[in-house]
């Protein structure tokens, strides 16, 4: 353990899911005196992912630690599926180099019960002190600093205290960086993690053992933007659905109906049948992407990694949180260790998430923002996709349609018209 | 005397506990501090009745004499009824003999020289079943047999008493709810009622059906909605009746303890993945504040 | 200085049992806590230390899982923990385990008040502390709501099916309580940061001396599931399925 003076850490980390045990890990590593403070009983019970997790943000934390961490199956089989009523169309990309020998994965599945866990027990081991179950109700603020936190009727001071907890930072707000969250700016994703047996995981979707499958789905929200997911663990799989709450709203039915309604649809069925459903959550999901991330990112004596600072990006076939939340703990655990006094410190960060990608990366997929905002993509492009191909395959003996002919009346038959299709063509091309 | 000494402050669960050993066809001895339940149970079927006499009104503090009474007459097990101080007494025993003790026994009988018993774990989840050597003692919770009847002869025996614990005062608990362990049908009302005046539509349902109200734990002792008498549970009232109506209960495994001999199991809740769907003959999926009314009218016919 | 010993027990969590097809019952995925009737047991310990001017002291008697229990306890008020670590904890019954804690209290000085939860969450066979009292020959007072020590005397209220009595005995003394006695509170920061600095005594079976081989054989175990007859109503609208729920109950004859 790290010594601290009586009451004073060298920084205070409220949350110890992926960012704060990430920070802790690189601080605690570096000699620093780090308290994480978890308000669930266990780093992870109140987080939810799809989900998986790039291997690239572990080789950053530590060259080698992806290998002993408690992940799920390696993704090597990337896939898109567009539903319609009772039918879909697959897309299945395929890449054994995913999972080369010699070489980290690509990703994994994951999941945060036990990878949460697992990693804050990581920074512990380095040094850094873990206390669970404790609510951090307000920050210590003196002459303009942020100087610690209260919990309950304790007081604990630090450095710097970074605010780890999450989508809709409480800590952000207390802090003055944010005010609440705008409705656009999140979803809500509902999801179940049903138990199978790995062998008939690996038959069902054609996997070799260790290996696994990520799914993105589109036209199971009813029309509202959002979209559905599937990824196969080591012994379940994690099914779900994210929605954007006014489009639900609007609609007759609850989010609760449309997520069943997913899990007996004739191509997600099969999948699941006989699996026994261990988990039921919900969670908030930052959608805003870039845009989200609020202008300030720090005050003196204060930082915000993870979800708190917005770091999720959703480009719609796929979602990143996890490696985004580590990258961001590792920036924010540098700058505390190079900045010369606490004002340097929150520059320091800025810096680091430039230097390690992730500011870049986010700003240079933020055009999906635009393209995902169209309403039209969440129905009626699945709709058209799936009718085109029954056109195409459905063989009765009668005369063929001319292609042409075929697209047309799809098209009409989903009120769309082409120059819509151009204009969403345009557009993706400006934005992205 | 040889077999089966057998102890309860309530002469009913003492007549009850007579009939268990009778069933095993061993020697059934009846111990009791009390002159006026020792002529009650005259008629118990006991092979003799043993009144016990020494200092202590409290029969806790002849623990230890009554241990060695039963080594010094060879019995075979102690059978005491599962009240608080029959609890109590037992263990004590128990402690003094180093013996096995088996508590709340759901079924005892003997099997190759051993008493084989069976109990429940993890609030009702799990259960056990565990075989006992030798000199041992049991707890058995009223209900679980019948009392015989026949003729029993008293004898007194003067034991010494610890004396180290002594009564002070007994005040009589004022039961403020109707009684639950004889109620025939039972509507129940669980931690997914919103606010205390929302029971109305549980006391218009019972109303209704001629039926009882109770609750669960966390209404009764976080909640304050109802005295902790109308809880049902393993560590509360255990019920038996014909009809039991819940709403907004989830059904936990200590809970559904309290009402696993009733005859017909009802739950209405709105999360069809209740586990209390699985411990109920009918149910209905929906909400209550909708389904609970119109069930009141639909019976009310 | 008084000892107050609060004993507590390490289960695992009934939410996270498992009971398979073949109702075998499986523990491996059950996070392990310390029983709920425990911390009112480490509570009342704390109360009645800070009454008498003693310390409490934690005791578990457990296996190697249960050394995770004593941050919790000890974060809880406790100023010193005692841990019996042994496999054989995983086989006592409550002979067994009355045996392993009184040898314990034996070893520790100035033992002024033993207490106990009635019973334990996961067996709850209300046995530890009568049997402790016959064991280490000492007054026990069970079923307790209400205690109030005075010099050396204790008051104490016990909750009976049908009356509260009030008794009373002199310290030395092992004292059974209810949970409703108080309302264990939920550890603070600060407290839980203490836990990992205060002092743990830890025996094995051998420094015990003492046998821990159970005096009854588990047989067998297995899952407890009702026969009941399932028919759930939940497609179509309230006033369907409240017909049907009436007309079923009808036949049923139990209205």
């Amino acid at each position: 353990m790290n010594l601290s003076s009586e009451d004073k850490f060298d920084a205070i980390i409220i949350g110890a899911g992926p960012a704060g045990s990430a920070c802790a890990y690189t601080l605690a590593k570096e000699g620093r005196s780090v308290l994480m403070i978890e308000r669930g009983d266990t780093p992870g019970s109140k987080n939810v992912t799809g989900g998986r997790l790039y291997t690239y943000a572990l080789e950053l934390l530590e060259p080698g630690l992806f290998s002993e961490a408690a992940l799920e199956r390696k993704v090597t089989h990337e896939q898109i599926m567009m539903l319609s009523g009772d039918r879909s169309v697959s897309i299945d990309y395929h890449n054994p180099a995913y999972n080369a020998a010699g070489q980290p994965p690509m990703s994994y599945t994951v999941l945060r019960a036990v990878f949460d866990e697992w990693l804050a027990g990581k920074a512990e081991e380095m040094g850094a002190m873990l206390v669970c179950s404790i609510k951090v109700d307000d920050l210590i603020e003196q002459d303009g600093k942020i100087v610690g936190v209260i919990a309950g009727e304790d007081e604990m001071y630090a450095e710097v205290v970074i605010a780890a907890d999450g989508v809709n930072s409480i800590m952000a707000q207390k802090a003055g960086l944010i005010s609440d969250i705008k409705k656009e700016t999140v979803g809500v994703g509902v999801k179940e993690i049903i138990e199978l047996p790995s062998k008939t995981i690996e038959e069902r979707f054609h996997l070799p053992a260790g290996e696994g499958a990520a799914r993105m789905l589109l036209g199971c929200t009813a029309g509202i933007h959002g979209g559905g997911f599937l990824y196969t663990n080591q012994d379940s799989i994690s099914l779900g659905a994210v929605f954007m709450p006014e489009g639900a709203a609007e609609k007759k039915k609850s989010v609760h109906e449309m997520f069943q309604e997913l899990k007996m649809h004739p191509a997600i069925y099969p999948l699941i049948t006989g699996g026994q459903t261990v988990e039921y959550s919900a969670h908030l999901v930052g959608e805003a992407g870039f845009r989200g991330i609020p202008q300030k990112l720090y005050r003196e004596g204060f930082l915000m990694v993870g979800d708190a600072a917005g770091f999720v990006i959703n480009t719609g076939y796929s979602i990143r949180g996890i490696d985004l939340a580590i990258v961001s703990g590792i920036a924010a655990a540098r700058a505390v260790i190079s900045a010369a006094d606490s004002t340097a410190v929150g520059p320091a960060y800025m810096k680091e998430l430039e230097n390690l990608q992730l500011l870049p990366t986010m700003k240079a997929v933020d055009g999906y923002f635009d393209v995902l905002e169209t309403k039209w993509l969440y129905d009626k492009v699945p709709n058209l996709a799936n009718d085109v191909f029954d056109s195409l395959f459905t063989v009765t003996g009668a005369v063929p349609q001319k292609l042409s002919k075929t697209v047309t009346g799809a098209l009409k038959a989903n009120d769309l018209s082409v120059w819509q299709l151009i204009k969403l063509g345009i557009k993706g091309v400006r934005s992205l | 005397m040889a077999g089966i000494y057998i102890y309860s402050e309530s002469k009913d669960l003492a007549a009850e506990l007579v009939g268990f050993a009778r069933g095993t066809g061993k020697p059934a001895i009846l111990l009791t501090l009390d002159e006026k339940t020792a002529e009650e149970l005259k008629n118990s079927c006991a092979d003799k009745i043993m009144l016990i006499t020494g200092s202590s009104e409290l029969i806790e503090n002849y623990a230890r004499a009554i241990a060695d009474l039963l080594v010094k007459e060879g019995a075979e097990l102690l059978a005491v009824g599962a009240t608080a101080r029959g609890r109590d007494l037992a263990a004590r025993i128990a402690g003094y003999l180093d013996c096995a003790m088996a508590s709340d026994v759901t079924a005892a009988n003997f099997a190759d020289g051993k008493l084989m018993t069976t109990r429940m774990l993890y609030g009702g989840a799990v259960q056990q079943s565990e075989a006992l050597a030798g000199l041992s003692v049991i707890t058995i919770p009223a209900g679980k047999f019948e009392p015989v009847n026949g003729e029993t002869p008293v004898e007194t025996i003067e034991l010494a008493a610890d004396n180290r614990v002594s009564l002070v005062e007994t005040a009589p608990i004022v039961k403020q709810g109707a009684d639950l362990v004889a109620a025939e049908k039972v509507v129940c009302v669980g931690m997914g009622m919103d606010k205390a005046e929302d029971m109305k539509i549980a006391q218009d349902l019972a109303d209704a059906i001629g039926a009882v109200i109770a609750c669960t734990r966390g209404i009764a002792e976080e909640r304050h909605w109802l005295p902790v008498e109308q809880y049902i549970g393993i560590s509360g009232a255990v019920i038996k009746p014909k009809l039991y109506i819940s709403m907004g209960v989830s059904g936990q495994v200590q809970h559904v303890f309290g009402i696993r001999d009733a005859q017909i199991i009802v739950a209405v809740d709105t999360n069809e993945k209740a586990p209390v769907f699985k411990a109920a003959d009918y149910g209905i999926v929906g909400d209550m504040y909708e389904v609970i009314p119109a069930l009141t009218e639909a019976l009310k016919k | 200085m008084p000892k107050i010993i609060a004993c507590y027990k390490w289960v695992a969590d009934e939410a996270d049992i498992r009971i398979d097809a073949d109702l075998s019952v499986d523990l491996s995925k059950a996070k392990g806590k310390i029983s709920e009737y425990d911390r009112n047991a480490i509570e009342a310990a704390v109360q009645a230390a800070a009454a008498m001017g003693g310390q409490a002291v934690g005791l578990t008697f457990g296996t190697t899982k249960a050394r995770q229990s004593l941050k919790d306890a000890l974060s809880r008020g406790l100023e010193e923990a005692i841990y019996i670590n042994t496999e054989e904890a995983n086989e006592a019954d409550g002979a067994a385990t009355a045996r392993a804690l009184a040898a314990a209290i034996r070893k520790t000085e100035d033992v002024s008040l033993v207490i106990c939860a009635e019973g334990a969450s996961d067996t709850y066979q209300r046995q530890t502390a009568p049997r402790l009292g016959a064991l280490l020959d000492l007054p026990v007072i069970t079923s307790v709501t209400k205690m109030e020590i005075s010099g050396n005397t204790l008051t104490a209220v016990r909750k009976l099916e049908d009356c509260l009595q009030t008794v009373k005995a002199q310290l030395p003394a092992v004292v059974a309580v209810l949970p409703e006695i108080n309302g264990a509170p939920i550890p603070g920061l600060k407290a839980v940061l203490a836990a990992g600095k205060k002092p743990v005594t830890e025996f094995s079976s051998t420094d015990l001396g003492v046998d821990l081989k159970p005096k009854s054989q588990v047989t067998e175990c297995k899952g407890y599931i009702m026969n009941r007859k399932n028919i759930i109503l939940s497609e179509g609208d309230t006033a369907d399925k409240v017909k049907a729920l009436a007309a079923a109950l009808r036949k049923e004859g139990v209205l």
